[in-house]
């Protein structure tokens, strides 16, 4: 027997498969196969070729007949309008390859199709044909066997960029293995399901097997000890059955979900970052399709919370990546609806209490290394010599030491702006002037410090006194400068002929004496 | 409710005033029939904010002896003392200062009231625990440590008109003000609440205050606003009266007059206010009686789908249920 698409559309198929973007999207549309063909188990192989991948999907559902397999293999002329594959958009994915194979049994009778080199045929626009043999099955057992061969995965199932936990992690979010049906239904359909990687891809173990119920990690409720209390805090919402009405009905949605931390969240089968992966997603068919985190009032960040709602009303795009039907009142509604609930759950004490055992613990880190800092400064102001200041302030404190003040002229400091030229007003001998503060005059000139303004400048040392005599020799700016360290005054001649000076302090040379003893002991005496 | 402050509210004269306090409310032609209780507040915000009470040819000077009198003339069933209610920038100091000189008000009150047959309720104030806490302190500097619980009949909470927007701090403020009456022992009174009379009111009823007041109905109607509920106003112009069922818009001639069709505009707004007063008295009644209810559900219900439904009270909804009202989870 031939057979050959019925839609002859050799676009709208090329569309399609285009769309399917992640070759991994042919593992989510072949285990809602499954699903739908009511198989208990359902094992997938995958195989690395140079010239694409070949996929292995088994289950052991009821088989297809001859009309399913016409769906399998068409476009929009599905039998299976109550299932997930609905309208077969899905299996065009299939397309993408050079040979596709199904075998399937069901009532004794098992049919074989065979499709030959698919995307080549599709992209010199023509139509794929598959050839169908019927023979007499000798046991009862049911039961679908595909067999990809060539399949257009580009780099997607290449050893670089396969591994289990990312198969893993896809399954759980993009795919009915992730369903949270089983928190909703009493006679929920359960399903084992194998993948096998081939070693080349990944030989970190034989397999991966799991079953299509999403599990939550199991709650705890209060803070933990150690530096994050909050890490492996979790509480689960639900399940939730809520009755949406809106104006075309009325709808429901379920919702399952949990908020927790970093730790809970990872006992998740997550890959890459959490930011992608937790917030609120809009499920059908348990499957979730995409996320919306608006939901969650903007003060409380999505990433604690790992929320599914379903709803079988949302519409979904051909190759079910997005909601369509965004502008219904029914996603009016829902959007309303999860909106409303979440804010329940943000405003729940539990979470209030979480989020506080977080704050807590950073309050402690913060403590911690804080105090860990205040230690190392106290090791290094006693393993020094003598006081040392660090920056301009401190030159400044080392004026207003009381040591310093037997010797050194009498100047309190009235105020300190750190970031104008001029830092300091300070008042000596009752008089206001304004000081520029530097490590040395030499980092002054090197700042390009304004010298008009300052009536005074402070300097821990002069610096280097070859560069400063330079600067004496060049000049500064254009104008003249001449330094009299023995007088220890800066005076200066500019361009336009305005002249004047300013008194250099030289902060140093009034301590010279160690200070410290102990910490938080101040001696007068030297110690060694 | 009356509020002596309010005797002079829109400019009223020295003879219309005397009107007014000419014989009690409830011997009055036009209350025949009120089964009501007379409610009269002492109009401390007004003293607060104008310093007395100012009529269109008069001002009158407040104090303690002149607001009983007054509260004896209109007929009060329920009088609180006068009071100094504080304002948002008030210092520490200042507000320390306010609560003593109310003390020594409530002094001369209880000693001026003492035979008149009336519930006395004493004002407090401040807008959380400590600062209600700390009013209970001063006050006591001044009377001593009087049996509150035997002394008054009530407690009515003020000074929360400036922060009528501020849902979160008036939740904490009866929350608060709940917390310091059971740790001092009169948690037994019944908790009024001045003033506040918005979409507050489930939520403030939720966390313990049992009474209510204020002009907002009339101040809607002013304003040229209609209820549609507690949570919605539209303007009069634009009301479709045909939705309510009450006694003003299900007069033909009432109806006739809010729409437009009347000389003077306090002509079409009076109808309104009385709506407004009745969608209020509705909705109060309603809270009441799902507060009256075994458990929590009734009020819990209520909430959720009335300011649980709104965007800007929802979160304060959620938090009052899953604080005080036994929790969605
Ligand atoms: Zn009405």
């Amino acid at each position: 027997m031939k057979r050959t698409p019925t839609v002859n559309e050799v676009n709208e198929f090329l569309e399609i498969a285009s769309d399917f973007e992640d070759p991994l999207e042919l593992l989510r549309e072949s285990l809602s196969n499954a699903f739908d063909a009511g198989a208990e188990s359902v094992d997938i192989r995958i195989k690395s070729q140079p010239d694409g991948s070949d996929i292995i999907i088994e289950d052991d559902g009821h088989g297809m007949n001859e009309e399913d397999l016409k769906s399998f293999f068409d476009l929009g002329n599905s039998s299976k309008t109550d299932s997930i594959g609905y309208k077969g958009h899905g299996t065009k994915i299939f397309y993408k390859s050079d040979h596709i194979k199904v075998n399937t049994s069901r009532d004794g009778i098992t049919l074989s199709a065979e499709m030959k080199n698919p995307w080549e045929k599709l992209n010199n626009r023509v139509l794929p044909e598959y050839d169908v043999t019927k023979t007499d099955a000798p046991s009862s057992r049911s039961g679908t066997l595909i067999r990809i061969s060539g399949f257009k995965s580009g780099e997607g199932f290449s050893p670089e960029s396969l591994t289990y936990p990312k198969v893993h992690n896809y399954l759980k979010w993009k795919t009915i293995v992730g369903s949270t049906a089983h928190f909703f239904e009493d006679d929920f359909h359960e399903m084992d399901i194998t993948v096998e990687l081939d070693d080349e891809i990944d030989d970190s173990r034989e397999q991966l097997t799991t079953t299509n119920k999403f599990e939550f990690p199991s709650e705890q409720l209060l803070p933990g000890d150690g530096e994050f209390p909050a890490e492996r805090m979790c509480k689960l919402y639900g399940p939730n059955e809520i009755t949406l009405n809106h104006a075309e009905g009325t709808s429901t949605v379920e919702i399952m979900g949990m908020a927790g931390g970093k730790a809970a969240r990872n006992e998740l089968p997550t890959f890459g970052r959490h930011s992608t992966q937790f917030g609120v997603w809009l499920a059908k068919d348990h499957i979730k399709v995409e996320r919306l985190n608006e939901a969650i009032s903007h003060d409380n960040e999505f990433i604690h919370f790992l929320f599914v709602a379903n709803c079988q009303d949302i519409e979904l795009s051909a190759n079910r990546g997005k909601i369509r039907n965004k502008s219904s009142s029914v996603y009016q509604a829902l959007e309303e609806e999860l909106s409303h609930f979440l804010s329940k759950v943000t405003h729940d004490p539990w979470f209030e209490g979480y989020l506080e055992a977080r704050r807590q613990g950073e309050l402690a880190r913060k403590a911690s290394s804080e105090s860990t800092k205040a230690h190392d400064r106290v090791d290094r102001i006693k393993s020094r010599g003598r006081f040392m200041p660090s920056n301009d302030a401190e030159i400044l404190f080392g004026l207003q030491r009381p040591s310093a003040q037997s010797n050194a002229p009498e100047i309190f400091v009235e105020d300190y702006h750190p970031t104008d030229d001029i830092t300091a007003i300070v008042r000596t001998d009752g008089t206001l002037q304004a000081a520029a503060v530097s490590s040395t005059l030499v980092d002054y000139f090197d700042d390009e410090g304004p010298l008009e303004p300052a009536e005074l400048l402070i300097c821990w040392e002069w610096g280097d006194t070859d560069e400063l005599r330079e600067i004496q020799r060049t000049g500064y700016l254009g104008s003249d400068v001449d330094i009299d360290f023995e007088r220890s005054k800066v005076s200066y001649e500019t361009k336009d002929g305005i002249s004047g000076s300013c008194d250099v302090i030289i902060v140093s040379k009034y301590i010279d004496t160690p200070m410290v003893e102990e910490a938080g002991t101040v001696s007068s005496t030297s110690t060694d | 409710m009356m509020s002596v402050g309010s005797l002079t509210d829109y400019g009223i004269n020295r003879d219309l005033l005397q009107t007014y306090l000419s014989s009690p409310i409830k011997r009055r032609a036009e209350f025949h029939g009120f089964e009501g209780i007379i409610f009269a507040d002492s109009g401390g915000y007004k003293n607060l904010t104008q310093g007395a009470l100012d009529g269109s040819d008069f001002e009158l000077e407040m104090n303690q002896a002149r607001v009983f009198e007054m509260q004896q003339q209109l007929g009060g069933e329920i009088i609180v003392n006068l009071d100094i209610p504080i304002e948002p920038d008030d210092s520490f100091e200042e507000r320390c200062r306010k609560a003593r000189l109310t003390a020594e008000n409530v002094d001369e009150f209880l000693e001026l009231s003492k035979d008149y047959p009336a519930a006395r309720y004493l004002t407090v104030h401040g807008y959380n625990y400590s600062m209600i806490d700390t009013f209970m302190q001063e006050l006591q500097s001044i009377l001593g440590d009087i049996d509150i619980s035997a002394t008054f009949d009530g407690i009515a909470l003020g000074s929360l008109v400036p922060k009528k927007d501020d849902r979160e701090l008036l939740i904490n403020a009866v929350q608060g003000c709940r917390d310091v009456m059971a740790e001092r022992g009169f948690d037994d009174l019944p908790l009024h609440v001045l003033g506040i009379s918005n979409t507050a009111i489930p939520l403030l009823a939720a966390v313990g205050a049992d009474t209510f007041d204020s002009s907002s109905y009339m101040q809607a109607a002013i304003n040229g606003k209609y209820y549609k509920s507690l949570l919605s106003t539209v303007r009069v112009e634009d009301a479709d009266f045909k939705d309510c069922s009450c006694p003003v818009c299900s007069s033909p001639e009432l109806r006739s007059r809010m729409n437009g069709n009347t000389q003077y505009r306090k002509d079409q707004m009076g109808p309104a206010a009385v709506h407004n007063l009745y969608v209020q008295m509705t909705e109060l009644k309603n809270i009441r009686e799902r507060i009256q209810m075994d458990g929590t559900d009734g009020l819990v219900d209520y909430i959720e789908n009335t300011i649980g439904r709104n965007d800007s009270t929802r979160k304060h909804a959620h938090r009052v249920v899953n604080e005080s009202l036994g929790g969605y989870f």
